[in-house]
């Protein structure tokens, strides 16, 4: 792998995601999210948001799977990228992390319509945390301010610090024993597979084209490099058609339909 | 010289365009732009040499691994401990914000009494005088821990001791009324499992230690169409366990004694389990009339239940029908069942008897805040987080969040003993003082927790059994000496002892003396118990699980 720039991504298996949550407070706590009593689903900060979706059946025949989103890391024609008017967010060369670079943020919050995964949240509020509390912020990671978009960056202070280590040995790879992002080690069902899929022979991308791994909305080509995993087709097909299978009674999937048909006719 | 307007005019003209040939409007929109993004009022982290730590949780009875990344002295992350060997580094998503708990709005700082602040000094002599004017009860969250032998022995000369059993435990309560072996000496042999019905328990959403059951659904269930571990749930509504597990039984809520008992019936009828124990008077018609469910959807239960063995029931609660499943089952006493774990445990008798003749009862911080008594006697409520002051005469201030040294006994539903200690990571954010410092310091002779620790190490040194798990498994017979091992643990190692081969215990609990199949003796919450209690006190970043996304429901008051 020596010298071929890293592309880190994810499987996530979606048979094993038991939706107890433990990615999503693993995630906010690792990056120093503020909790907000005021946030709804709207206006809080989930980098990681694990969303119910269902069969859109009732009774004995209903199913129902969960389903983490977050920022799927775009490799082609990435939306957030084209449409900041800041340079605010890139796809690093070396690494394939989408990066999002608050200082640059003006706010406009056009990469969040741009999005179509609804994976980017904007700071309504200054972070506040109760008194003495930021005692408890992980020193890795630098706060946000008010009015700023935010979204997930792969753990990137993780990558940090594997780097870092990598160089105090004198390795120029980082070993990815060291580099995990929180919600992929706190997933206690291991459904979060992380890795680099530019490495053939890493057991991740091995998974990335196994028979049931598919993308979310791959036909919009814009390569996302988190990958899902299903054995069942409805839970495969709700990620592939915007309008899907059944109707979807969850709120959650019913928006990622709508954003679906908004990128797929808009 | 007459300076007109005009000359003003270009002067001011001739500045500004000169200014911009200087860097000092770019150095200010620079300025201004960086103080705009680093804003002294927004929180920054402390810097400060990070550690990793090793401790275990004290939020609930199982004891989970943690490895506590620290910044500046202060818990900044915390993250589950690959190498432990029941939880194998998974932990519930409460935990990894459990480190923010310590500076929670609601964390109790100052002694109350009867809802305004009083001190440590006036607690004191109130306990003195309740003392000499009376007996008291000590009640304790988390049995077995050097704490808990310190509430004995104080209880011991002064009144009773008793234990808020976890719902787990009390679960194994209708073996222990059968049998006469404990329910704390009980657990479930999962991992020999290949049949897991479950009566309402959530076992993918909390039960037992978190991490333990979906490690192993994970491994030998997750997304197989004939997977190796069978999780048959038994469920009203889809809950979060029915949507993974292998199959789904939707019956009507609480019907569940009724599909035990005729899914039991069929199973003796037709001689598909060997003639343990009496047989349900229930028919198969009148319990598919109550469940909702079909004769055969009930025979087919029945047959799908016995196809794979070993099999083990499981209880949402304390459900003596669902016992008495698994000694029809069989699975008493046998791998892949309800096992014997200890040999040394005693059995705690409810404190209903108790209290209403105390003169004061203490209340370990361990002890959730549903245990509220409603009695005459003096509380003394020991707790980290003001959940229910208004329930208490006093409320005194107890360590939070890995603020102080605790040991960790066997979880309430593993199948082997297991011993860990966990050290104090973080610093008291206030005056705080455990239940077990503060009876010691009105009885000289106990001891404290520290050398009850010390003493516990020597003891399993001496045994010679089992095996400590740490950076790396070594056998208890390999460790040279009892300082080594306490070293060990008091560095985060697990000591997981062998599995229990007495005789005695084990024949009274194949045994088992059913006579008859058991009506529906659940016991109510006695009258004597406070009617409401306050919504538990959850780590502030667990409002992204119920406010900012719609994965589970909000905590609520609760009413009996």
């Amino acid at each position: 792998m020596s010298g071929t720039p890293a592309r880190y991504g994810m499987v996530i298996d979606l048979d094993r995601c038991t939706g107890c949550g433990a990615c999503m407070v693993a995630c906010a706590a690792e990056n120093n999210v503020a909790p907000t009593p005021q946030a709804t689903p709207r206006t809080g900060v989930t980098p990681m948001l694990v969303r119910k979706v269902s069969n859109g059946m009732h009774g004995a025949t209903r199913r129902e799977t969960f389903i983490p989103i977050m920022c799927m890391h775009c490799e082609h024609e990435t939306p957030c990228v084209k449409v900041c008017p800041q340079q605010a967010v890139e796809v690093d060369k070396a690494t394939g992390i989408v990066m999002q670079m608050p200082q640059r943020c003006l706010g406009c919050r056009y990469c969040m319509t741009a999005c179509p995964y609804h994976a980017r949240y904007f700071n309504w509020r200054d972070p506040v945390w109760p008194a003495g509390m930021e005692k408890s912020l992980n020193p890795g990671v630098a706060t946000r301010m008010r009015g700023v978009v935010e979204k997930c960056n792969l753990c990137h202070a993780r990558l940090h610090s594997a780097n870092e280590k990598a160089a105090a040995a004198g390795r120029r790879e980082i070993d990815m024993a060291d580099y995990v992002p929180a919600c992929g080690e706190a997933c206690p069902t291991n459904a979060i597979h992380f890795g680099n899929l530019a490495d053939q022979n890493d057991p991740v991308t091995r998974e990335a084209h196994s028979a049931n791994a598919f993308r979310m909305l791959a036909r919009i080509g814009t390569e996302p490099k988190v990958y899902y995993k299903s054995k069942d087709p409805w839970v495969r097909a709700l990620a592939e058609s915007a309008s899907g299978p059944g109707k979807f009674s969850e709120r959650p999937a019913e928006r990622l339909a709508a954003s679906a048909s908004e990128v797929h006719h808009g | 010289m007459k300076v007109t307007r005009r000359d003003l005019l270009v002067w001011g003209a001739g500045a500004a365009a000169g200014i911009a040939f200087t860097p000092v409007p770019w150095k200010i929109l620079d300025d201004v732009s960086i103080w705009s993004q680093n804003w002294s009022w927004i929180p920054q982290p402390a810097r400060g040499p990070v550690e990793v730590k090793q401790s275990f949780c004290t939020l609930c009875p199982n004891g989970c691994g943690l490895r506590v990344r620290t910044g500046a002295g202060w818990p900044v992350g915390i993250a589950g401990m690959s190498t432990h060997p029941i939880t194998r580094g998974a932990l519930c998503p409460l935990a990894f914000a459990a480190h923010q708990l310590n500076w929670h709005p609601q964390r109790l700082r100052a002694v109350r009494h009867q809802s305004s602040t009083s001190s440590w000094a006036a607690a004191q002599a109130a306990f003195s005088k309740a003392c000499s004017e009376g007996k008291v009860v000590v009640i304790d969250g988390y049995a077995g821990r050097a704490a808990s032998q310190i509430f004995e022995a104080f209880a011991e000369k002064r009144g009773s001791y008793r234990v808020a059993a976890s719902p787990e435990t009390r679960a194994l309560a209708p073996y222990e009324s059968w049998s006469g072996v404990p329910a704390n000496a009980l657990g479930y042999d999962l991992e020999n499992a290949q049949t897991v019905v479950s009566f309402g328990a959530p076992m993918l959403d909390g039960w037992g230690a978190p991490g333990r059951f979906t490690r192993l659904w994970a491994e030998r269930a997750a997304g197989m169409a004939d997977p190796q571990l069978r999780l048959i749930q038994i469920d009203a509504s889809l809950t979060r366990t029915a949507t993974k597990a292998w199959q789904w039984i939707s019956i009507r809520p609480g019907t569940e004694d009724a599909l035990v008992a005729g899914a039991a019936r069929f199973l003796l009828e037709e001689h598909l389990v060997p003639a343990n124990g009496p047989m349900p008077p229930l028919t198969l018609v009148d319990a598919a009339s109550q469940t909702g469910l079909t004769t055969d959807a009930i025979r087919n239960l029945a047959r799908t239940i016995v196809a794979k063995p070993p099999v083990v029931a499981i209880a949402g609660g304390n459900n003596p029908a669902v016992a008495a499943l698994n000694v029809a089952l069989g699975a008493l006493g046998q791998t892949g069942g309800i096992v014997l774990r200890s040999k040394q445990k005693k059995v705690y008798e409810s404190a209903d008897a108790v209290i209403p003749k105390a003169r004061a009862v203490v209340i370990d911080s361990t002890v959730p805040w549903d245990f509220v008594p409603r009695t005459d006697a003096e509380i003394f409520r020991f707790a980290a987080w003001d959940g229910g002051s208004n329930k208490a005469e006093w409320l005194l201030p107890a360590p939070g969040f890995l603020e102080e040294l605790t040991d960790v006994p066997t979880a309430p539903t593993s199948a082997v003993e297991t011993y860990a200690v966990a050290p104090a990571v973080a610093k008291p954010t206030a005056e705080v003082h455990s239940a077990a410092q503060f009876l010691a310091s009105f009885d000289a002779e106990l001891n404290s927790t520290d050398k009850i620790i010390h003493a516990r190490c020597e003891e399993i040194f001496r045994a010679r059994a089992g095996s400590l798990y740490g950076r790396e498994t070594t056998p208890v017979a390999q460790v040279a000496s009892a300082q080594k091992l306490e070293e060990q643990l008091r560095s985060g190692a697990v000591w997981v002892g062998e599995p229990l081969k007495t005789a005695s215990l084990k024949s009274n609990l194949l045994k088992c003396n059913l006579k008859e199949w058991p009506a529906d003796t659940r016991p109510e919450r006695s009258e004597d118990w406070a009617a409401e209690w306050p919504a538990p006190v959850l780590p502030p970043l667990a409002l992204k699980l119920y406010q900012e996304s719609s994965l589970r429901e909000p905590p609520e008051r609760k009413t009996v």
